[in-house]
């Protein structure tokens, strides 16, 4: 009997009995679909983080300045007052294999107006080279300088919703606009084609938009406005480094620069692209692990199934083993077909299985919003557990069908 | 006495049953022909049941020599004495032990399953036999859906399928009503003329009057044996 036929056979003896075969199946459907199911939220779950993770750049270290409560605030600014341009200019000198830094700060803008005309706008305070980290395009005039900087200019590069909220369809370079208190000289105007209001990237750093974005010198921006004492004079520094390679190398080395500059006090976080990473993937090492044990005990079950139906099955064809011995069938010719049959029992489960995890991981996509993303390997590796579990508790049953005295078998009622 | 088909020397079986030996058969010496048609008879718990187990290789003797067509197959393994059966005895069984969920062309071939024939020998095979027994419209029909002699038909017919060196059967008529008997038993009458070796197993003597020769057992031991 080729396997062929024996597959056949057993196929038709499982159509024979569709619901005890479904019964039975069950526990391998289950167990192959959730495997798949799960596996799919954790690999698109990785996916969003390797996404994030490069959206701020695997070239890039950024020092955060933490969000501290007032009593926290109080007890640090007595040692350190926060993430400050001392730290920018420090990180660019001492730190080696650094090619920019770029301080930030954001500004709260309560009110952005020219001449009885007004606008919403996010403000923000940078440096010259912030132009180069994400190469803003200019549509007019000119970004920030090293001049401005040094000079504390009032002067601002406008995004080009600012420019027709507040100047409509006169020329905007040289005109003046007033953020809170402080006038401003209009020196640039950013290309309509730097963001549609979506927020994009660029270089790995995470850009908001820059239609409605006015930035200014960030001197400008620390001496001219108010800013509240317990704050951090910045909200972050972008550090980009010569390679993603010495990543972490660079953020100890700015981190024992930082420690000295703050006395000490833990009022900075920093963000390491490269470890972000690393421990993203160890986590998701980590729920394959736990999800790999749920899914081998469910499997293991189905198993059991498996081989208590077989069992079953063995009994209730007892007669039917008498016969075919009868007529010349050998021991390891009853083993083969029930192993088969396990192993069809088994296949189809697995197969209707993987139809059930991708059916499970696109409701989840499409329900919760979460990223789902179901890998061939997941596939092979919970169909082939599956094979593994059906054959091997069809074993034991098979071996009893086959060692069954043929005499006694066909004399069974 | 032409040439022997079987030839039983001193066979003995013993089953070992709650610590105490029981004699099913306490040494029988037999010899069957080529082509002879010979009744087992005997009451239940004579040993008739065993002795026609061991003639069929699907039991071996304690004790004693059987061979088969000119081949010691006493002692011989499990594989090979389950190719003894495919290729030299078909057996007809009184409650026909079919296979309920095939039909009858694969019921009638299932020994040539067993015997490494294609699919498509096997259904010619079948075709043919079945047509011999006149089940030729019959092919497709599971066994719930043919009466019993047909049911008993088709079973004679996968015991011919592999031209076996004899013919087996085991109360034959048992399950089936007079008429349905006669028509049976004709058929095992004209495969004895065709030359086939019949031996039937019965305690029925109308049955048994159909052989040229009647075997006797009691108690485990061959008490008559006599040729019409």
């Amino acid at each position: 009997m080729s396997f062929r036929e024996a597959l056949i056979s057993s196929l038709q003896n499982i159509g024979a009995h569709k619901l005890r075969s479904v019964l039975t199946m069950l526990g391998i459907v289950f167990g192959v679909g959730a495997v798949i199911a799960m596996l799919s939220i954790g690999a698109g779950a990785e996916q969003e983080a390797l996404e994030t993770i490069s959206r701020l750049g695997l070239n890039n270290v950024v020092v955060r300045a933490k969000d501290l409560d007032t009593e926290e605030a109080q007890e640090v600014r007595a040692k350190s007052l926060g993430v400050s341009l001392r730290d920018s200019e420090a990180i660019a000198d001492a730190v080696p294999g650094v090619n920019l830094v770029v301080p930030k700060v954001a500004i709260d803008p309560y009110q952005v107006i020219t001449s009885g005309v007004s606008t919403d706008a996010r403000v923000y305070g940078v440096s010259a080279e912030h132009a180069d980290l994400v190469d803003l395009p200019l549509a007019v005039g000119r970004f920030i300088d090293g001049r401005d900087l040094a000079e504390h200019a009032q002067v601002a590069v406008i995004g080009e919703d600012v420019r027709r909220d507040l100047f409509g369809h006169e020329p905007a370079v040289g005109r003046l606009l007033k953020v809170n208190d402080v006038w401003l000289e209009v020196v640039g105007v950013l290309g309509a084609t730097a963001g549609g209001g979506e927020v994009d990237a660029f270089q790995g750093v995470a850009i908001a938009a820059t239609g409605d974005a006015i930035y200014v010198p960030v001197s400008t921006a620390l001496r001219k406005f108010d800013h509240n004492v317990l704050d951090s004079p910045l909200d972050e520094i972008i550090v980009r480094l010569d390679s993603a390679e010495g990543g972490r190398k660079a953020a100890s080395a700015i981190d024992r620069l930082l420690i000295h500059l703050h006395g000490g006090a833990d009022d900075y976080e920093l963000i390491v692209p490269e470890a972000l990473l690393a421990e993203s993937q160890r986590t998701q090492r980590m729920f394959n692990i736990v999800m790999g044990c749920i899914a081998g005990i469910s499997l293991l079950v189905g198993g059991i199934g498996i081989m208590n139906i077989m069992l079953a099955s063995v009994l209730e064809r007892t007669r039917e083993i008498g016969i075919r011995r009868a007529v010349g069938a050998k021991r390891r010719d009853i083993l083969f077909q029930f192993i088969v049959e396990s192993f069809a029992l088994s296949a189809l489960g697995g197969l209707a299985g993987v139809l059930m995890g991708i059916a499970i991981a696109q409701a989840v996509a499409a329900s919760a919003g979460w990223k789902t993303l179901v890998t061939p390997w997941s596939v092979i590796l919970a169909t082939g557990v599956a094979l593994v579990v059906g054959l091997a508790s069809g074993i034991y049953p098979a071996i009893r069908a086959s060692e069954l005295d043929p005499i006694e078998s066909l004399r069974y009622e | 006495m032409s040439e022997s088909m079987i030839e039983l020397q001193g066979i003995e079986r013993t089953y070992h049953v709650g610590g105490t030996d029981v004699h099913a058969l306490a040494g029988v010496d037999l010899q069957i022909a080529k082509g002879e048609y010979v009744a087992i008879m005997g009451t239940s718990g004579s040993g008739k049941s065993t002795l026609m187990n061991i003639l069929g290789c699907l039991d071996t003797p304690s004790k004693g020599s059987y061979q088969l067509d000119g081949t010691g197959v006493h002692g011989l393994s499990d594989d090979a004495l389950a190719m003894v059966r495919n290729r030299q005895i078909g057996f007809v069984f009184q409650s026909f032990n079919l296979l309920p969920r095939s039909d009858a062309v694969a019921n009638a071939s299932l020994p040539l399953l067993y015997a490494g024939s294609t699919p498509a020998e096997r259904r010619q095979k079948a075709v043919k036999a079945l047509e011999r027994l006149g089940l030729g419209d019959r092919l497709d029909h599971r066994p719930n859906e043919l009466s019993g002699g047909q049911r008993q038909r088709l079973a004679i017919a996968r015991a011919l399928i592999n031209d076996p060196s004899i013919l087996l059967a085991d109360e034959p008529t048992g399950n089936l009503d007079s008429a349905t008997s006669a028509e049976i038993m004709h058929i095992f009458d004209e495969l004895s003329q065709a030359g086939t070796t019949v031996i039937l197993v019965t305690h029925e003597a109308d049955i048994a009057e159909h052989a040229r020769r009647r075997i006797r057992l009691l108690d485990g031991k061959i008490i008559s044996d006599e040729s019409a």
